[in-house]
């Protein structure tokens, strides 16, 4: 397996990997940069716990290939909070009680934060929208329409 | 109070929003190797051999292990019938391969992808035997048998009688007679099973897992190995969700022999396993599926004066938990109601098929389905309304239950119906007519005529600890530093933090109990080198248990403390009431130490054309004792409802000849956020349970007990007819409105 240089901006921080051909951004983030924050559920796109922001749009981390990211821009659950203050996102989810198991959380995070960013008033519709590839089997869902509509309505970032 | 009742934030939320939360899957040891496992992929076969050369020969393998590496090759959480690793050794019968998850080998090498390529190249000889994958199949005489040595395929019986039946049946005016399918469900936890084996500074052999129950994996863990209980570790950290299927054991005994294997020739690295999702769906046990044959009898003022059960419980290719699970299925076939005649009969039967174990609810959910679906067709039958036949019938403070033995204290089920009758639109007429719904059944949607609008109800009650004379108890460490004052509590304890917020109960209550700050508690949790065994995260059980024995190990810290020991460290053990096991000849008993109760309505609207159950509302009340954190109780129940419309209308696990046709999570769906309903209305009762901790009772599971039937009355109220099978998939719908021929898989 032939071996790549790329370089990516993972949460605004500019980082050279070495990755084999057939690595996937998933891999990359959790073997190569140690971001395990970013949770596998299945390795085929079915379950939404890999969600990161790559340019911009959330996607599947396990569907796409580190050599795709040479050149991108790469968000995850780790840089969703700036210099100790959690994201409204994060504080929401907290308040609402979102979060049971926690290892959804991550990836329904990343989605709820790409759907604000281009949709800053969501009406309930587009939050499940938005969420329907993120699978959680803790907490029915409920809580966290509640968490990403208490974020909506708030500046975005609150103390920790 | 000043902690308990107060939905503070849970303990373990900022870590996980952050993605600091530590999963095993996480972690990484220095110079750790992997390993992957072979699994058989076929569904019955006795291995003949096992060449493992060439895959011993590709570079960066360490290590493939086979049947012949393992001590003693056996496991099981109550009997010891499955093989660490199926092939030839000394064990009988443990070359043989029962079901498509079973492992053949395990390979460690210096890479994932390398174990990988390394699996494919064992060269396994096998002899295929015949498939039984039908639980009446099973039973037949000619049948393929499992186990050899335990002789059959039926491999438990449980059984209940009371009263005289036959002469319940003469009494009755109406008698209501069906046979039910109940289905499979796979837990779909979103962690897959993992675990990173080493040997850890003491020289025991220590692995980090997922799991339930620490103790119960070291000693099932200690016997494989031939190695002696205080020489094994187990460690959990953070469990991405269990719901039963984290239970038994997974990967916990392989991935510790590969770190002892290479430990023996000298190599001293950590190796570390995790399961693909199709690892996990092949290989971990399903939630029973159970045929059953039912005969119920009333009279014409409503009262249920008979109750005939017969059920066959498919265990798949291992016991796991099956006859608890079976046993609790056998009380909750005949619902907290108040029957003077009764019989059941159950059975386990070895299948082909993925083994069954606990699920949420276990064996619960399958029972009530029978048994409120036989009260909602008596109620029909009778013209009388579901709410008031149940009020006819539930049982109250003092009843006897069908097994012989008092209820425990603190009866609720007719309050708690009550309440969610009254929530889902239903009143209580004193002209004699007594509880009835005016509106709802059967209506036409407005916009859309081909949809048709139904309400149903069920309801249930759901033990709390470990059933049937089990030797229950929970131990706690309390420990108290300070000066004066006291500064800092640790507690020291074996509850898994799976997702249900243990941690986070465990803090309050111990504030509460020791009136100081929650701050100032620090937990050492879920590591057997350091806690004592408090049980298992399971039956509805931790809260109540644990809650208990903190609430009685702190008097006795505290006092230790004014005697001015410092620092106080103490451990304290709770022992609840004692249950009984069934009497050998009636299977009477007194089960269980005490019970949460729920009943829950569902509003669904059928498609007539495409078949389609959509649960648009669920109004669902359940006495929940005294609720420790009321948001986080008020999420768990929103959760396990959502289950349960999976459950009830969704989840399809398919099995053809043994083998796994929704081995993965596009073909085994589990509901979505685009596939919840509108409405959850959660009517959180508080009536203190006379046994639990601040009259806590168990909640994790009641929530799941009963709204598979709940829907099927709704379904049958939208389109009048009974569904006996479930899940309520379009296609099963379609066929039960003569719209579709053919069987649904």
């Amino acid at each position: 397996m032939s071996n790549h240089k790329i370089n990516v901006t993972v949460n605004g921080e500019v980082e050279v990997v070495e990755v084999p051909a057939n690595m996937t951004l998933l891999r990359m983030l959790r073997e190569k940069l140690a971001l395990t924050g970013t949770k596998n559920g299945c390795s085929a796109g079915e379950c939404g716990a890999c969600t990161v922001i790559l340019n911009g749009e959330p996607v599947n981390s396990c569907m796409v290939l580190a050599v795709e990211c040479d050149g991108a821009s790469v968000m995850t659950i780790e840089g969703l909070s700036k210099d100790g203050q959690l994201h409204a996102l994060q504080q929401a989810v907290i308040d609402q009680g979102a979060v049971q198991c926690g290892f959804c959380t991550p990836g329904v995070l990343m989605s709820a934060y790409a759907l604000l960013q281009r949709n800053a008033k969501p009406t309930d519709e587009e939050i499940r929208e938005a969420l329907v590839g993120n699978l959680c089997r803790c907490t029915g869902y409920n809580r966290i329409v509640e968490a990403v509509k208490q974020a909506a309505d708030q500046p975005e970032t609150v103390a920790a | 109070m000043k902690y308990i009742g107060k939905s503070v934030p849970r303990v373990d939320a900022l870590e996980k929003v952050t993605g600091r939360a530590v999963y095993a899957s996480d972690m990484t040891l220095p110079g750790q190797a992997y390993m992957k496992m072979l699994l058989a992929h076929r569904p019955h076969a006795i291995v003949k051999s096992v060449d493992t050369s060439a895959a011993e020969s590709l570079p960066g393998v360490i290590a493939v292990l086979t049947s012949k590496d393992v001590p003693a090759n056996e496991f099981g959480y109550y009997t010891y019938d499955q093989p660490v690793l199926c092939g030839p050794c000394a064990k009988p019968y443990a070359d043989r391969v029962r079901y498509v998850g079973d492992r053949v080998a395990a390979v460690v090498a210096e890479t994932e992808e390398t174990a990988r390529q390394a699996v494919d190249l064992i060269a396994v000889e096998y002899e295929d035997l015949p498939v039984v994958s039908d639980v009446e199949e099973a039973l037949k005489p000619d049948a393929p048998v499992l186990h050899p040595d335990v002789g059959s395929n039926q491999f438990g019986h449980h059984f209940l009688e009371n009263g005289d039946l036959a002469e319940g049946f003469r009494q009755a005016d109406v008698i209501v007679e069906a046979d039910y399918n109940t289905p499979a469900q796979e837990h779909a936890y979103l962690q897959t099973e993992a675990g990173l084996a080493y040997i850890d500074e003491d020289g025991r052999v220590a692995v980090i897992t997922t799991g339930q129950w620490i103790a119960k994996d070291r000693k099932q863990m200690a016997h494989a190995l031939g190695l002696p209980e205080d020489r094994v570790r187990v460690i959990y950290p953070m469990t991405g969700g269990a719901f039963g299927g984290r239970e038994d054991i997974s990967v916990q005994i392989i991935v510790a022999l590969g770190a002892l294997k290479l430990h023996e020739r000298g190599i001293h690295r950590p190796v570390k396993v995790v399961w693909t999702r199709e690892e996990s769906i092949l290989a971990h046990c399903k939630r029973h599926p159970f045929r059953v044959h039912a005969r119920w009898g009333a009279t014409r003022a409503g009262k249920i004066v008979a109750a005939e059960v017969k059920m066959l419980a498919d265990g798949g290719a291992y016991k796991f938990t099956t006859s608890i699970v079976t046993s609790n299925s056998v009380l909750n076939s005949l619902g907290p109601y108040e029957i003077p005649n009764v019989r059941v009969d159950a059975y386990d039967v070895y299948t082909n098929n993925v083994p069954r174990g606990a699920f949420r609810g276990f064996g619960g959910p399958q029972g009530v389905y029978i048994a409120e679906q036989q009260v909602n067709k008596l109620a029909d039958a009778l013209g009388m309304d579901p709410i008031e036949l149940r009020m006819r019938n539930l049982a109250g403070e003092g009843s006897l239950q069908t097994t012989g033995a008092p209820y425990p204290p603190g009866v609720t089920i007719r309050e708690v119906t009550e309440q969610c009758a009254l929530g889902a639109g239903w009143e209580l007429f004193r002209d004699g007519t007594g509880w009835n719904r005016k509106a709802g059944y059967g209506e036409t949607d407005q916009a859309q005529s081909h949809k048709r609008r139904g309400i149903g109800v069920a309801c249930a009650h759901k033990n709390v600890g470990f059933s049937f004379g089990y030797p229950e108890s929970c131990t706690v460490g309390i420990e108290l530093y300070g000066g004066r004052e006291i500064e800092r509590v640790v507690i020291r304890h074996g509850a898994s933090e799976v997702g249900m917020g243990t941690h986070t109960a465990i803090t309050q209550m111990a504030a509460e109990a020791l009136d100081i700050p929650m701050e100032q508690v620090e937990l050492i949790s879920s590591d057997t080198a350091e806690v004592e065994d408090a049980g298992s995260v399971s039956a509805s059980r931790m809260t109540f248990f644990i809650g208990n024995a903190i609430k009685e190990g702190a008097e006795i810290a505290l006092q230790k403390w004014r005697d001015e020991d410092r620092p106080v460290k103490i451990t304290h053990t709770y022992w609840p009431h004692k249950t009984t096991p069934p009497d050998p000849v009636t299977g009477q008993c007194d089960p269980n130490v005490a019970y949460a109760y729920t009943t829950q309505a569902a509003e669904v609207v059928v498609d007539l054309e495409t078949g389609l159950v959509e649960v648009e509302k669920i109004i669902c009340a359940i006495d929940v004792g005294k609720a420790i954190n009321p948001q986080q109780v008020v999420g768990q129940i929103e959760g396990g409802l959502i289950q349960s419309v999976g459950y009830a209308v969704l989840e399809n696990f398919v099995e053809k000849d043994g083998r796994v046709l929704t081995a993965n999570l596009s073909t085994y769906l589990v509901p979505t956020i685009a596939d919840i309903p509108e409405k959850i209305d959660t009517i959180v009762m508080e009536i203190p349970d006379p046994r639990g901790p601040w009259g806590v009772r168990g909640l994790g599971e009641v929530m799941n007990m009963c709204l598979a039937a709940a829907v099927a009355a709704a379904v049958h109220s939208a389109t009048g007819v009974w569904f006996d099978d479930f899940p309520l998939i379009p296609e099963r719908v379609l066929r039960g409105l003569g719209k579709l021929n053919g069987r649904t898989p």
